[in-house]
């Protein structure tokens, strides 16, 4: 059997707590409040095992929680009429009804969005890009950016016998060889500029150079999807600074 | 077939950047028009022509639209930089925000029970801040701005979806239904 952690993305703890009244088919108004504390508890128990930062307000409504259930435990004053004891669930019920309302509204809101998203107006003081559709594309992260690295150090020939030999790339060098290659246009995949290069020394110098050129903002490099093709694209300004580190 | 009137309120519909509203129009016509009516002229219009816009009742005024059929192509020009779709705690905030304006943070954040963070609302121009509470501390009051009403195609805050509770106690003169005093009362 695997292993499957299917954890849910909680708001917060109005939201977890509703879940657990919807999950359970609970009537609001009279909430089971020892079995509503234990599923709550649990839950925490388990976020804590998988080593997640606890907000502090999810510990605050397990306070709550087991006030309430303590005030119900203890025995009330015989001479107290019935209906003069408050229920000391009724704040919080007032809270999750409240909050109810809104996530309901803040649900309508979406579909309002969703329509909405698919007209657009006519006059829209927005600039368009250049139409070309290998150039939907949106930031990477560093990540992406690592992993596409591992796959042409990957495609790189296999070493079967070591031979060892001088440096003879530097990260100065490759600014300069990938200046060069943006010379004659401004964005150049990735791929392009590895199938130029010999081992993978020069690989790994090259992609030290690349990141060098983002941090100077010489270029900038975008990537459409996970895996995908990577980009790198010249940018007009704040160019000659990579060097001066190297 | 087109009167003169309407063409030109078709005009300035076509080069206006944001909702057209009905003081704009007659200023222009220089003279009082009942747009309701040359704008239901121009809806049909362009509906029996086959059009692909039509015209839409937003944030107070009328803003020419594209037809829902065509978002697959605006979506490419625009490289998805046109929209921008809301996060559940974002859309949840801005109801409370949009139902009980002026609000403070506190408020909301009471109703929420998470510290809710408003800067990305306000940055996305989707709420402003309304001047402050008198009383301790003179806390910020936020609403909702015009973007707000065109972002999810409201005409004003009155069409903002109405909820059981809210619809009874919602009255003429009080367009925003105010949760507050009902709960103030209990």
């Amino acid at each position: 059997m695997s292993y499957n952690v299917k954890l849910s993305v909680y708001e917060g703890p109005l939201d977890l707590l509703l879940f657990f009244i919807k999950r359970d088919e609970i009537n609001i108004y009279d909430i089971p409040i020892a079995h509503i504390t234990n599923e709550y508890l649990n839950y925490l128990k388990l976020m804590q095992s998988m080593n997640l930062q606890l907000a502090g307000e999810f510990i605050l409504m397990a306070s709550i929680l087991i006030r309430i259930k303590v005030q119900m435990l203890l025995p009330r004053p015989e001479y107290e009429k019935l209906e003069d004891i408050e229920d000391p669930r009724t704040e919080l019920v007032q809270m999750l009804i409240e909050y109810q309302k809104y996530k309901e509204i803040g649900e309508q809101l979406k579909q309002l969005e969703e329509i909405q998203s698919r007209y657009f107006p006519v006059a829209l003081a927005s600039k368009l890009h250049n139409y070309d559709p290998e150039l939907f594309l949106g930031d990477i992260s560093l990540i992406e950016l690592g992993l596409t690295f591992q796959q042409i150090l990957d495609q790189m020939p296999k070493v079967e016998m070591v031979n060892l030999e001088m440096m003879k790339v530097n990260i100065r060098q490759q600014i300069l060889f990938l200046r060069e290659c943006l010379k004659k246009r401004s964005r150049i995949r990735f791929s392009e500029i590895a199938a130029k290069l010999k081992d993978r020394l020069e690989v790994v110098v090259t992609f030290l150079a690349i990141l060098e050129m983002i941090k100077s903002m010489e270029i900038s490099v975008s990537q459409k999807d996970i895996f995908g093709e990577i980009w790198l694209t010249k940018k007009k300004t704040g160019q000659d600074n990579a060097l001066s580190n190297t | 077939m087109l009167s003169q009137t309407h063409k030109i309120v078709l005009a300035l519909l076509f080069s206006a950047t944001e909702p057209l509203t009905k003081s704009q129009v007659d200023i222009c016509l220089e003279e009082d028009v009942d747009l309701v009516q040359i704008i239901a002229d121009l809806n049909q219009y362009l509906e029996t022509e086959g059009l692909p816009v039509w015209i839409q009742l937003v944030a107070g005024g009328y803003r020419l639209m594209t037809r829902a059929e065509y978002e697959p192509w605006l979506t490419r020009l625009f490289q998805n930089k046109g929209k921008l779709r809301l996060s559940r705690s974002a859309l949840e905030t801005l109801a409370i925000i949009a139902y009980k304006q002026p609000v403070t943070k506190s408020e909301i954040d009471a109703i929420r029970g998470v510290d809710t963070s408003l800067r990305p609302l306000v940055e996305k121009n989707l709420i402003k801040i309304n001047g402050r509470q008198e009383g301790p501390g003179r806390p910020l009051l936020y609403g909702t701005t015009d973007h707000f009403l065109e972002h999810f195609g409201l005409a004003s805050l009155k069409d903002l979806p109405q909820v059981k509770e809210l619809a009874e106690i919602a009255g003429e003169d009080n367009p925003l239904p105010d949760i507050v005093e009902q709960d103030a009362t209990e």
